[in-house]
């Protein structure tokens, strides 16, 4: 067992039907390391991250968050799993559309025990953060799509996650809107010392992330070498310093972003 | 005919296992509205008949009054029947949503989207029309039994002939139309995604409703010479007024209600609820006004022994009448009630299916399935203890300074209230329960694809 690993994935393997989705696939994420998982259409990649968040469980192979291993939970156990120690950002269409921004992202928050006012507040703080100050009362129908995207990274990010896991959270935008919000995402994510697993077609995307792994048919393949290091873009919010680690997320309370981004 | 009509049955099954079940809510709700209408209106007809032809006093003497009374019902009756074919028409928007993206890889465009819903919902309309002349025809020796005017109908006085079957016309055409209005209102994004805009064409209905209150009102005046009893004439008037007022601001009330209980939730199933309860009133009052109206006719029942109780020594032939008033009463109450209860359970389906993909996504997240369990069974008791209740209370209210106290000293007429609102809601609840398994299989669905 590796210390340094925050999640560790061994021989996965997962059938649907015929299909078969992974092929034993091992992976190593590092504390707030940016994995960038990218390949053809249909090679795997949403089952991996399905897997991996113990969305799915996988026919055989282990996975362990931080040593302990998650891949035999049963379905509450992994439902409470993803709610406490993971963070999600979906293509589009995962903010309620009922709710303004700043509850959209409150939730997660007030499903730990915080209380409303408390998780607004912080939801609030969150939203400025990801530069949508003014806009916490808008409902998810009145923002653009690149704003309600920032506003699923600050909810994936309020319950201060060990892991992010995004799959292909901007392939709804156009190219600029997206690599907008990715920058975001990455940064942000870094900034609150989550690791980050992310799906993603888009090279330039793969390339601010720490590492990237291909996949084809179901497995890990020698991808193009290893991409140089960390961000090329210019920060849109200079505010934001990258790669403060944070050394353990404390999974039980909310993160505030201020102070995890000073740390 | 084109391609894609030509592709209609094959699209049918794409939708899997919630294809069904939509389909199944929408010809059920067609069902159960044709039966219901052709039964009022066999009833109607059937006293029309007694009048025409009237045996013995009472029928000779009041056989006017007793068709005016079943018209009463039918007029009261109209909105929540129109409304329930209506819910069932707005389920093909849903479908549609649900269906965009493989008919956007046949080639298909927008408008022959619209145009193969619309035809869909026609047949529904058409299945369900036929489904509910059976239905009529089973609940025929049911409606026999109730007694009228001292003795009961025959199935035969009941059935309404050859024109039943002019509901195989009306109900698809009905839906059809219902459904193309329902679809103007979505708007879809280039990346296919139905985003639903403000709902906003709903005034008609509320004018509607109005101008049969005072129809019905109108009516009534007219009955004056043929019957002598001035409380009922007034009852009657003040029925429809407040049926009218009622659904009048009854979404605004709702809607104001939605948004104080937002400010003062604490936890995420209260927020939820209150939440969407605020940003769609007038889709909730489609839910629970029809048990606003049932709400109401139970208030004005209450008062209806009191009338007996306080007649004293009456006739034999009043004392039928009252007794009558009273059976008609409850009828309609009953017919409401039901009206109501699958109203609910089909706005909630469609509820459930308008916001799978968000419900799915946040299962993903982690949110728990009691979450979304707890906030489908508030969404529909907050505004339907509301509308139940104060409509109840506003019966009572404009009704108590006619009888004064009297109608607090006869309890009967208070249980009668309490007992049949119980029944409603419990009714109502236990018909949203069928959204339940709807709600676990969009719930359960571990891929929701991006496109
Ligand atoms: N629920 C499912 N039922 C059946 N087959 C599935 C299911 N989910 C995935 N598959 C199959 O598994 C394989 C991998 O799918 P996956 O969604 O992981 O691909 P992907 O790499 O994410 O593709 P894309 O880039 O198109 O999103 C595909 O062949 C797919 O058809
Ligand atoms: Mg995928």
């Amino acid at each position: 067992m590796t210390s340094t690993s925050r999640l560790q994935a061994r021989g996965l393997t997962r059938r649907f039907g015929a299909t078969t989705a992974l092929a034993g696939v091992d992976v190593d994420l590092a504390d707030g390391e940016l994995l960038a998982v990218m390949g053809p259409s249909g090679s795997g990649k949403s089952t991996l991250l399905h897997v991996l968040a113990g969305i799915l469980p996988a026919d055989a192979g282990t996975v362990t968050l931080e040593g302990r291993d998650v891949g035999g939970l049963d379905e509450k156990q992994r439902s409470l799993l993803r709610r406490r120690s993971y963070g999600f950002v979906f293509q589009f269409g995962q903010l309620l559309d009922e709710l303004p921004a700043v509850e959209n992202v409150a939730l997660p928050a007030m499903l730990q025990g915080t209380s409303r006012k408390d998780a607004v507040a912080i939801a609030a703080q969150w939203l400025e953060a990801l530069g949508l100050a003014g806009k916490e009362q808008r409902r998810p129908g009145e923002l653009s799509g690149g704003e309600a995207q920032r506003v699923a990274v600050a909810r994936a990010l309020i319950t201060g996650p060990a892991v992010v896991f995004a799959d292909e959270p901007t392939g709804a935008l156009d190219q600029q809107t997206g690599h907008e919000v990715m920058d975001v995402l990455t940064r942000t994510t870094r900034a609150a010392g989550a690791s980050l697993v992310l799906v993603t077609h888009d090279e330039q995307v793969a390339a601010w992330c720490d590492r990237r792994i291909d996949m084809r048919d179901g497995r890990v393949v020698a991808g193009p070498p290893p991409t140089p290091a960390p961000p090329v873009a210019a920060p849109p919010a200079a505010r934001f310093e990258t790669g403060a680690p944070v050394d353990e997320a404390d999974v039980a309370t909310v993160a505030e972003p201020a102070e995890q981004m000073t740390r | 005919m084109n391609v894609v009509l030509a592709l209609a049955p094959r699209l049918r099954s794409a939708g899997g296992q919630d294809s069904r079940v939509i389909t199944l809510l929408a010809v059920t709700a067609f069902t159960v509205s044709t039966a219901l209408t052709l039964s009022v209106v066999g009833g109607l007809i059937a006293f029309q008949q007694r009048a025409a032809h009237p045996v013995g006093d009472l029928q000779h003497d009041s056989g006017g009054f007793y068709v005016i009374l079943a018209a009463t019902a039918l007029v009261l009756l109209v909105v929540p029947l129109l409304t329930l074919a209506g819910a069932a028409a707005r389920l093909g928007v849903v479908r549609r949503d649900a269906r965009l993206s493989t008919l956007r890889l046949l080639g298909a465009t927008p408008a022959e989207v619209v145009m193969l819903t619309v035809v869909e919902t026609a047949w529904q309309g058409l299945v369900g029309a036929l489904a509910g002349v059976g239905l009529y025809v089973v609940l025929l020796p049911l409606w026999a039994m109730v007694p009228f005017q001292g003795t009961t109908f025959t199935p035969e006085e009941l059935w309404i002939g050859a024109w039943a079957l002019l509901a195989a016309v009306v109900v698809p055409l009905l839906a059809a139309t219902s459904a193309a209005i329902s679809m103007r209102r979505v708007v879809v994004t280039p990346l296919g995604v139905a985003r639903r805009q403000g709902d906003r064409a709903l005034s008609w209905v509320r004018l509607g409703a109005l101008v049969l209150g005072a129809g019905a009102f109108a009516v009534g005046t007219q009955v004056m010479g043929m019957f002598g009893s001035l409380a009922v004439l007034v009852m009657l008037g003040l029925l429809a007024l407040g049926f009218g007022a009622i659904n009048l601001v009854g979404p605004w009330v709702l809607g104001l209600i939605g948004r104080a209980s937002a400010r003062r939730a604490r936890n995420p199933a209260q927020l939820l609820a209150a939440r969407r309860l605020a940003s769609d009133p007038k889709g909730a009052w489609r839910v629970v006004g029809g048990l606003g109206l049932a709400g109401f006719v139970a208030g004005v029942l209450a008062m209806l022994p009191v009338l007996t109780a306080s007649s004293g020594e009456q006739d034999e032939e009043s004392r039928i009448i009252l007794q009558d008033l009273v059976t008609g009463g409850m009828l309609t109450l009953g017919i409401a009630f039901l009206l109501a209860a699958v109203s609910a359970g089909i706005a909630q389906a469609a509820a459930v299916l308008d916001r799978r993909r968000e419900f799915a996504l946040a299962r993903l997240a982690g949110f728990p399935v009691e979450l979304f369990d707890e906030v489908r069974r508030r969404e529909v008791l907050l505004p339907l203890l509301v509308v139940g209740a104060g409509s109840a209370a506003t019966a009572l209210l404009m009704l108590l300074p006619l009888f004064g106290t009297a109608a607090l000293e006869a309890p009967q007429g208070l249980l009668l209230l309490i007992g049949s609102l119980t029944g409603g809601v419990l009714l109502v609840l236990g018909a949203t329960e069928t959204s339940r398994p709807l709600l676990r299989s969009v719930l359960a669905d571990p891929v929701v694809r991006a496109d």
